[in-house]
Order: structure tokens, then sequence, then C-alpha cells
């Protein structure tokens, strides 16, 4: 089994994924629900819809905001980080 | 060159493509996903884990994908985001980021198979993290392998409840409770119905087996009706209600749990239909969906489709829908084929089916006295029900968009797909009106189909 060969990194946290799953369904693997914070009232956000139509689960990845952590796969060395509002 | 280009690669746009390849149409296949097989039949990583036992019939979407990456007639490209598309002069422009650069398809001949997604209702902490829909629940254990959560509330209505709680269970989660809001007996009126579309129910029967082992009881008549966060912002509990008939508030109860999957049937996503001038009406469940004639035709000549995009009918529908769909195509760029009596046989039973089941999942209105003035109607924006109440009764909005107009409700990065379809119900409600289609219809119309970087633009061609 080839499971859990990747890792990245969500802020301070190593985060292990299988090949092909995506930075939003390790996170959740790994129990961390929170991904991002709103814009106006900072209100925390994680998955909602899962397939990319929501934009709720917004990350920073590799310096690049407003990334979908639901359909964004997951890649060793990744620097994914909480978005908060948009980033700005 | 391409002779027929299908856009989504789930049950009807795999049956299209195949059907096209067959008629010997060349197809070009265009799907935004990594990998083939659309919501229903979602794929893991091939190196990943086997996936059998999330899904009933996983047999028939990878002997259809199969097939699809076998015909060397179809090309495949996934991974695919189309973000414009615009009809002028009989020819259709498809803008495509793949591979990481703009590609540009001119095409007269299409075939629209977007699907659906979600459809969502609003209620105080629904926007709290742990708070997800059912498809986004099942697009985690059927893409990914992984549970949302150990303790998981399944609730909503319609029959995509059952999947996913027997998902959940399968995947060693609990389902902590199953609520189905309707309490409709009107299956049993449509006997008829269910007797000609017997592996449904043997459908039904497979999730049922596994959610009663589990010693799992839906319970009728009751909805989730308010979410809870812990101190540290994430979901903790929720309060579950019997409700009436109408949906109406009864007897509360609060419930612990790591994840709340709730759901009102599906969306159909017409964006690029919409985008092209596609014909739309007003599906009898109020959702809106694309108008085809008896070969799956849309109002634009050369311009098919096929699935939930044209009404919500589950993935036997789509299938049939799609084979015609690409017999049609293939017929109209000049091959020598024909659809038969038993595709529209088999189209006119599931779609018997298909209307049954909006019959026995009626959304009812009481849902709106759930809301409270701070809820948060659209997540993207952060507006709440008071913002707009405030731009109907203060600032003199008299229509839906309008009042999206004075909010932003509906402006944000998901362009109203979560939720333009509920906001014409709340706008109207405030006015004391009914939603007219034209309200439904506009709500759905977006200029862009997906938001892209800038930057992509400038490297295509």
């Amino acid at each position: 089994m080839s499971q859990f060969d990747i890792e990245f990194t969500f802020d301070d946290n190593t985060i292990t994924a299988s090949p092909g799953q995506s930075v939003g369904a390790a996170l959740l693997a790994a129990n961390l629900r929170s991904l991002g914070q709103t814009r106006f009232n900072k209100n925390k956000r994680g998955v909602f819809c899962g397939i990319g139509v929501c934009f709720d689960c917004l990350v920073v990845v590799d310096g690049i905001a407003n990334q979908r952590a639901c359909i964004v796969e997951a890649k060793s060395g990744m620097k994914v980080q909480t978005q908060v509002g948009s980033n700005a | 060159m391409h002779n027929v280009v299908i856009i989504g690669a789930g049950p009807a746009g795999l049956s299209a493509s195949l059907a096209a390849a067959a008629a010997g149409a060349p197809v070009l296949l265009i799907d935004s996903n990594p990998r083939l097989g659309g919501q229903y039949w979602r794929m893991s990583a091939d190196d990943f884990q086997d996936q059998h036992n999330q899904h009933f019939d996983l047999d028939t979407g990878l002997l259809l994908i199969n097939a699809v990456k076998a015909r060397k007639e179809i090309e495949v490209w996934s991974g695919a985001q189309i973000w414009s598309a615009t009809n002028k002069d009989g020819k259709n422009t498809l803008r495509i980021i793949y591979q990481g650069k703009e590609r540009i398809v001119n095409t007269e001949n299409l075939i629209l198979c977007t699907g659906a997604y979600d459809r969502t209702l609003p209620f105080p902490g629904w926007d709290i993290p742990g708070v997800m829909t059912p498809g986004g629940v099942q697009s985690l254990l059927k893409g990914h392998g992984v549970l949302a959560g150990r303790r998981v509330v399944v609730a909503g209505s319609g029959p995509f409840l059952l999947p996913v709680a027997a998902g959940v269970i399968k995947a060693g989660g609990s389902v902590v409770a199953l609520l189905e809001a309707s309490k409709s007996r009107r299956w049993l009126t449509s006997f008829f119905v269910l007797l000609e579309n017997i592996s449904k129910i043997k459908e039904a029967f497979y999730y049922i087996k596994t959610i009663s082992e589990a010693k799992v009881r839906a319970r009728f008549g009751q909805a989730v009706i308010a979410a809870h966060a812990a101190s540290n912002g994430e979901l903790e509990s929720v309060d579950i209600a019997k409700i009436d008939r109408n949906f109406r508030i009864k007897k509360v109860q609060n419930i612990k749990c790591d994840v709340a999957a709730i759901g009102w049937g599906f969306t159909a996503d017409t964006s690029l239909a919409g985008s092209l001038g596609c014909n739309q009406l007003v599906a009898k469940d109020d959702g809106v969906v694309v108008w085809v004639d008896g070969e799956q035709q849309t109002s634009i000549p050369g311009v098919f489709a096929a699935g939930e995009i044209t009404g919500i009918g589950g993935s036997d529908l789509s299938m049939a829908e799609g084979v015609i769909a690409g017999i049609s195509a293939a017929k109209f760029v000049g091959c020598n084929v024909e659809v038969l009596k038993a595709h529209r046989k088999r189209r006119a039973k599931r779609q018997r089916f298909a209307n049954a089941l909006i019959r026995a999942y009626p959304i009812k209105p009481g849902w709106k006295s759930w809301l409270k003035d701070e809820t948060i109607i659209c997540r993207c924006e952060e507006v709440c029900l008071s913002d707009l109440k405030h731009s109907i009764n203060e600032l003199g909005a008299t229509d839906s968009r309008t009042a999206k107009l004075l909010t932003r409700c509906g402006m944000g990065l998901c362009q109203g797909r979560i939720c333009g379809r509920f906001v014409v119900d709340l706008v109207a409600n405030e006015l004391n009106l009914s939603p007219t289609d034209t309200d439904r219809i506009s709500a759905v119309n977006r200029p862009i189909i997906t938001p892209i970087p800038l930057g992509v633009l400038a490297l295509g061609e």
C-alpha cells in the first residue's frame, strides 16, 4: 500500500496524504476542520460542499490565496496556510 | 477536427461519448475532475484503495470509464476548467484552462452533461466548520477515502441521504441521527412506477440493509434546524426538531455530533447552458433546468444536453438521456444513425421514476421560520437575513435581483450557486409574493463559469 507517502505543511503542522487525495481531505483526516476565516466577521470556515462549488474551504497554497482545499491535490512539499479574509 | 464536444464525464457524459463514438463521430470529452466518473462514480486515485463498498454499482461505472478510455475516437481532457462559453452565429466558443494554459475550442456541436450539486437551505449555524452537504461527505469517502468525522448527523430530504448514511457506516463512522424531513407515503401510490424500476428499489434496500444492521433508524418528519459551535468555533451539536407538514417546528432536541451532512436534493448546474443562451425552465421542485426536445437538443440547434441539467433524475435516467444525446449529436454531424424506440422507452420509464421521486420529497415553505435575523444567507459575502430584509423594507427592493445588488447577496466567489436558489424564495416571502420563473432563471445565470487567475490568460493561444 502506498498510503501516506505525501507530506505537506498546514501552518505549523506536518500533514500526511495519500496520492490523489485533496488538501481538504488530508486536513479532515488529521481532524483539522477549520481552514480559514471570513473577511468581515472572521468566522471560521471549513469544507462545506466538498466538490469545488461553494468556495468556503479557501486556503493559501504556496503563497497563492483563494485555492479550494477540496479540489487542490496534495503534493509533497506544499506549503498550505490558513486564509484570513481575502489574504490581501 | 473534433466532431462532437461533450462536457462532463459522469453517467450522462460517458454514455453520450460512447454512443457518439459508436455512431462514427470523433469525440472530445472535457471534464473538470482529475478522473472520469463524475460525482456518482467519483473515483479515488488508482493506487489509493478499493472503493467498491462506497458504491452500489461501481462495476457499471468502471465498465463505461474503461470503454471510453479504450476508444481511440474519444479524446479526453480531464482536469479542464471551462471559464467562458459563448454562442455566436451558430458557433460555440469554449475557453478552457487545461494543463495550465488557456485553450479555445470552437464547435457547432456540443453535448452538455454538467450535472448537479447539493441543494442547500440556510439555518442558524450552517456556516460552522463541520456542517457539510451530504454530497461533500460522500465525495470525501468515494474520492479520498476520508470520513469527515466520527459522529455524523445525516439530515434533509430525499433518497440521497441513504447512500450517504450507509457510506459513513461502512467507513467506520457512527450515524447518530438520520432525519428525513418528509413524511410522505406517496411512494405507495406509484406502485407501477416502482415495479418497472425494480433496480432502483434494489439500490435503496442495499443502503437500508447497511443502515439497519448498524441499528440506525431513520426518523421521518424531523430536521436539523440549528447548529452550535464549541469555543474553538467548530461544530459541537445540532438542534433537531420534529416538524409539521409545512416544515414548521414542533419540538426541539439537542444532539452532539462532529459532522452534520444536510441536503435537500439537488440543483442542476446550468451555468454553461445559460451562458450559451440555451432556454431554461423551472422544474416541479422549483429548480432551474435546461429545456430539451425529444432528441435531447436544446433551444440552440446542435447543442444537446443530458443528465441532471435537464431535470434531476439520478444516474439511470442520465445514462438513458446520454445515449440519446450521443446518437442525436452524431446524426447532427452527418453520421447515419437513429435514436431507437427502445432508447426512448428506457428514458420514459426512468423519467416516470424521477417524477415520482420529486413528488415524494417536497420542500415546504416552513423552513423559512427556522431562520433568525442574524442567520447568514450568503456565505461568501456574509450577508445575513436582516440585511436582506433591510434592502426590501428600508431600501425598497422589489425583486431578488435588486435585493442582490443592494446587499451583495449571491455576488461572491460561488456566484450564487449556494444561496441564489433560496434567496429568490426569501425575497418573495418578505414581499408577500410568489417567485416568478423569470426570478428563478435570472438567479442562476452567471457570466464567468468558474473564477480563474487572470495571469493564466496571458499564456494562452
